[in-house]
């Protein structure tokens, strides 16, 4: 009995230790915008300071560059949208064909979708830009949602997915009605599709919010910077944290509350996705075989 | 004649008179007057941002896309991967660029880049006299003139007045006094720094005016690196017991640590090489030390050798060559360089030391002028103008990365100067090789 | 309802009426052009690329070699292999043991700490970079007594000391993608069927027991596809070092990861071929994981 209790209280620390590593940094985060500069410094961490300083902090974030922060988070949900609109389009009826089809290339397909999955960003964003630059698509937002929309890894949960979750019953009844390929879709995988919709939704836009690399390389014009490559434009082209060699700047009132509330700010939206798919995500990981 | 007629005729006379003043104003360039118009795009970093914004408030007729970007800060090479990417998509260059990086033009003029537009003949020629040689030199590549030098920005030795005179110390006026009054400092006033050794550019504030041969063009693509000649090494002998006593400790101005260990209330900067620039915007706003304390002396030298200073920065304007509204560039750059709405006071539209000399006499007379110094500084200032060290040339690879990576995170780990010369050495030789030059120690 | 006869009529005509479509195949021709376009065509100019010069004419290995002699590739792919180690092995053991320790007990307390850690995995990318930028910092971080003790930092400069930067990387990668592959984990485990746990604990096994004896290996499929998952996303680096580097007034290289190097050949030195040899280097590193991974835990075998 006693052993037990400590493993109990040695299995709880555990948990305990975890979670603060886990959660203090994003609370540090919630609370730091309401402090001052100077006393996000001098006062404790996770002090909570006024709603004042939110509002002094907002404005003067707002105020950089002409709204270039709106801008940036137009812009991410913009591609994000778009991308994992089309991504939805193409992955669900894929891995529907995928999984319940019989046509040569099958197999191929999906073992080139693998490959592709492990392949490292370095070699296909270089020659993706070289190839979109002779498209002429360099500089269009489409160099961006194109490339969001070829999402491989959806594909895999999509075809997971149909390949576990449709009982061969309804197949069955569905082909023994004489239904084409298209009803049969339109019957059976479609209405069993909301919990692999949410699943590829949820990756898919998380995966767009937060890409850094191919936005980086693309994208020459601030103003079409989604918000990843813009807090990183913001962290480099401010002098608290990048100080010009030619001094002075302070006319920038980017400080570390500032830039505080621009990474609490671009997580939100993401966040608010995070959360809203947090159930369909836990059933719909395993197809829903998962006990409660 | 009647009157009426004679009054037409005088009219016509005038209206032919006054269009073909016009027509020959604008045909001689348009870059002369303040008449430009169109659409240009400027990129800037932070500090420059006013001057953008000012000119986009006085210039209703051009329309102007600021971008602001980091500026090449600290050896960044975002312009190189920039302007590579807009060659390969053959648009989207800007029209004007400003850069923090001093040797920026170097390569921006340059195959493959070939970015940089040559300014002889395109600006007012009457306007460029007002650079010092030195500074129109320094933007000369290859006999083309491919920027103008936003700010002076050579090194002085700023003084805390007051706490000189608290402590009863005499300014030095060498290197050898400096380190002696280090060593004093730091028995009998441990806490009180007489400079600092940690920023990525600090190379420039000691080695450079030490003549230490690291970056020495000496023939095309021929760059001299030893960091193991005599005038590199013993200005590292020089420095590490200070640096070991923590009177020239290896961090950097612009932390919030040191501005907090340093700076406002603690007060506990005596004195500190540094540029032109780091006069108000460092000490008063960064550092917030107290009004009434600082001023500005001139740089250490060597013993009894002639003195030599480095510099620190200077931000060049580069103007695209693939401009489509050079005229309305031109006048840009004219107006961040020259004019007196921007460039009279030192202040956040004009940080630094002008490279424009007219605009540099108002700039200096304010400087004297402002309360929040001890002592005019000015003087200073433009007596070591003239005492930069030449033989440090502008190349086309950054060395302030190597300065940081190979030797400022190994002074803070508690190594010595002197040991790790010879990875700076290193360093430089493998970043001018990868960048095309040969490397000789001679 | 169609008589059957009349149905297996209908049946055969689709089957035979005019094209015969394989099936499936219509729903996947959309997918198609995306995976030609950004998947296959990509890689293969990458390989392309790799083996020619700027003009086009074969170079056989001499882009790799090139690359190789590069004063920056063999630190670059030091930082990142023990980057990768410690991150992969930070995974093994504390997703894994944090999902074991959370399985099995009260549902609503498992549930809380599940959603605790899985929050962090909202943040990733440049936000959580920034974040851990603060937290580095002694003079505004929570943990600073942490990073005085732990690190030796009394300065932020000490904190990205160049030792502790693989260490860093791997724990801000772990930081945000520990949430969900726990969450996944004890999914996992949840497809164990009681009985098998019940039988056990009849005999006389202890908790350590089951959760290593029966519950691990009976997961070892989704441990495998954590571990090749992430080993690919360990070797693509990059917005960690390159935000760190832009913070810390270059006090880390832009160099430091093998992608920021491929990134630096590509746009700074127009040097697309080097660029592609080093992501070549990377797919076969990549590749050579995955086959190592696959072979020793069994994970398309008897894939149903």
């Amino acid at each position: 009995m006693g052993i037990r209790l400590l493993g109990l209280g040695a299995r709880t620390a555990l948990l305990l230790v975890f979670a603060i590593f886990f959660i203090a940094p994003v609370l540090w985060l919630i609370l730091a915008p309401t402090k001052s500069d100077n006393a996000l410094i001098t006062s404790s961490p996770f002090s909570f300071g006024s709603f004042h300083n939110v509002a002094q902090a907002w404005k003067h974030l707002d105020a950089y560059s002409d709204h270039l922060y709106r801008r940036w988070i137009a812009n991410t949900l913009i591609y994000s949208l778009s991308a994992t609109a089309i991504t939805l389009a193409i992955s669900i009826p894929a891995g529907y064909g995928l999984a319940l089809g019989k046509f040569w290339g099958r197999r191929l397909i999906l073992t080139v979708t693998l490959v592709v999955m492990i392949m490292p960003a370095a070699a296909l964003v270089l020659p993706i830009f070289l190839e979109l630059n002779a498209l002429h698509l360099i500089g269009s937002v489409f160099s961006v949602i194109l490339p969001f929309s070829f999402f491989p890894f959806g594909i895999y949960l999509a075809y997971i997915y149909y390949a576990t979750a449709i009982p061969s019953e309804l197949l069955d009844a569905a082909r023994v009605d004489g239904c084409g390929e298209w009803l049969t879709f339109r019957r059976v995988a479609l209405p069993l599709a909301k919990p692999i919709v949410a699943l590829v939704f949820f990756f898919s836009f998380v995966a767009n919010w937060n890409n850094f690399f191919l936005p980086y390389v693309v994208l020459a014009d601030s103003n079409q910077y989604p918000i990843t490559v813009g807090l990183s434009n913001l962290l480099a082209s401010t002098p608290s944290f990048n100080p010009a060699v030619g001094g002075g700047g302070q006319s920038v009132k980017i400080f570390k509350p500032e830039l505080a509330l621009a990474t609490l700010l671009a997580v939100i939206p993401v966040a608010i996705v995070f959360l809203v798919s947090q159930r369909a995500l836990v059933r719909g990981t395993l197809g829903g075989a998962v006990k409660q | 004649m009647k009157v009426e007629q004679r009054w037409l005729m005088l009219a016509s006379v005038v209206a032919v008179a006054a269009t073909t003043a016009a027509l020959v104003a604008a045909a001689t360039g348009g870059a002369n007057s303040g008449k430009a118009s169109g659409s240009i795009t400027v990129w800037v970093d932070a500090v420059r941002l006013p001057v953008a914004k000012l000119y986009v408030k006085t210039h209703p007729r051009v329309k102007v896309n600021v971008v602001t970007y980091d500026g090449d800060g600290n050896g960044a090479t975002t312009m190189q991967t920039k302007i590579q990417l807009w060659n390969r998509t053959g648009k989207g260059w800007p029209d004007v660029v400003f850069s923090e990086q001093a040797n920026d033009p170097v390569w921006m003029s340059q195959p493959p880049f070939d970015f940089a537009l040559n300014l002889k003949g395109v600006f007012p020629a009457s306007l460029l006299t007002g650079w010092p040689a030195p500074s129109l030199a320094q933007c000369t590549v290859n006999g083309r003139l491919v920027c103008l030098q936003d700010n002076l920005a050579q090194e002085v030795l700023y003084v805390n007045k007051k706490l000189m005179g608290q402590f009863g110390y005499t300014v030095p006026k060498t290197w050898q006094e400096w380190a002696a009054l280090g060593a004093k400092v730091a028995k009998e006033h441990p806490g009180y720094i007489i400079g600092n050794i940690g920023e990525s550019f600090s190379h420039w504030l000691y080695l450079w005016p030490d003549r230490c041969p690291i970056s020495q063009v000496v023939a095309p693509k021929t760059v001299r690196i030893n960091s193991a000649n005599v005038q590199c090494t013993r200005m590292a002998q020089l420095l590490d017991p200070l640096i070991k006593s923590g009177v020239v400790p290896p961090e950097s101005v612009f932390t919030p640590s040191f501005a907090q260990k340093y700076g406002g209330d603690t007060d506990k900067i005596l004195l500190m090489p540094g540029p032109t620039w780091y006069a108000k915007d460092i000490f008063g706003g960064t550092l917030k030390v107290p009004a009434g304390e600082m001023t500005a002396a001139m740089p250490l030298r060597w013993n009894n050798e002639a003195p030599t200073t480095g510099q620190v920065g200077g931000g060049p304007w580069i103007v695209s060559k693939h401009s489509k509204n050079v005229a309305a560039a031109i006048d840009f750059v004219k107006f961040a360089t020259t004019s007196l709405a921007v460039k009279s006071k030192p202040g956040a539209l004009s940080p630094g030391f002008p490279s424009y000399g007219p605009a540099a006499t108002v700039w200096l007379k304010n400087l004297n002028k402002d309360p929040y110094f001890a002592a005019p500084p000015g003087a200073a200032m433009k007596a070591a103008a003239a005492l930069v060290w030449k033989g440090w040339s502008m190349v086309t690879y950054p060395d302030q990365p190597v300065w940081s990576t190979a030797v400022v995170t190994q002074l803070v780990a508690g190594k010595s100067l002197s040991d790790q010369l010879p990875a700076l050495g290193e360093g430089l030789s493998n970043n001018a090789k990868a960048a095309g030059y040969k490397v000789v120690n001679k | 309802m169609s008589s059957s006869a009349a149905t297996s009529e209908h049946v055969e005509a689709t089957r035979t009426r005019g094209l015969h479509v394989p099936r499936g195949l219509p729903f996947v021709l959309p997918y198609l052009p995306f995976l030609i376009v950004f998947g296959i065509a990509p890689t293969i100019y990458a390989l392309e690329l790799a083996f020619t010069n700027v003009d086009g004419s074969w170079a056989g290995f001499d882009n790799f070699t090139r690359t190789y002699d590069d004063f920056r590739f063999i630190p670059a792919f030091k930082h990142i292999l023990v980057y990768t180690v410690v991150w992969l092995g930070a995974l093994m053991v504390f997703v894994v043991g944090l999902a074991l320790l959370l399985h099995g007990r009260a549902n609503r307390v498992s549930a809380t700490y599940r959603f605790l850690f899985y929050i962090p995995g909202a943040l990733a990318g440049a936000a959580a970079v920034v974040i851990w930028l603060f937290m580095l910092d002694p003079t505004v971080s929570p943990g600073a007594f942490l990073l005085r003790d732990l690190l030796g930092a009394n300065i932020f400069a000490q904190s990205i000391a160049p030792g502790n930067l693989p260490y860093i990387f791997a724990m801000i990668a772990f930081w945000t993608g520990a949430g969900g592959w726990i969450v996944v984990m004890y999914g996992a485990l949840n497809t164990i069927p009681p009985d098998l746990e019940e039988a056990a604990r009849i005999d006389g096994a202890g908790p350590f027991t089951i959760a290593f004896r029966l519950k691990l290996p009976l997961i070892r499929k989704w441990i495998a596809y954590m571990l090749i998952l992430s080993f690919a996303l360990g070797t693509q680096l990059f917005v960690e070092p390159e935000i760190v580097q832009h913070a810390s007034f270059g006090l880390v290289s832009d160099t430091w990861s093998t992608n920021q190097l491929a990134y630096q050949l590509a746009f700074r030195y127009a040097d697309f071929n080097g660029a592609a040899a080093i992501a070549v280097d990377l797919l076969m590193i990549g590749l050579l994981g995955a086959v190592v991974i696959v072979t020793r835990s069994g994970l398309f075998r008897a894939e149903d």
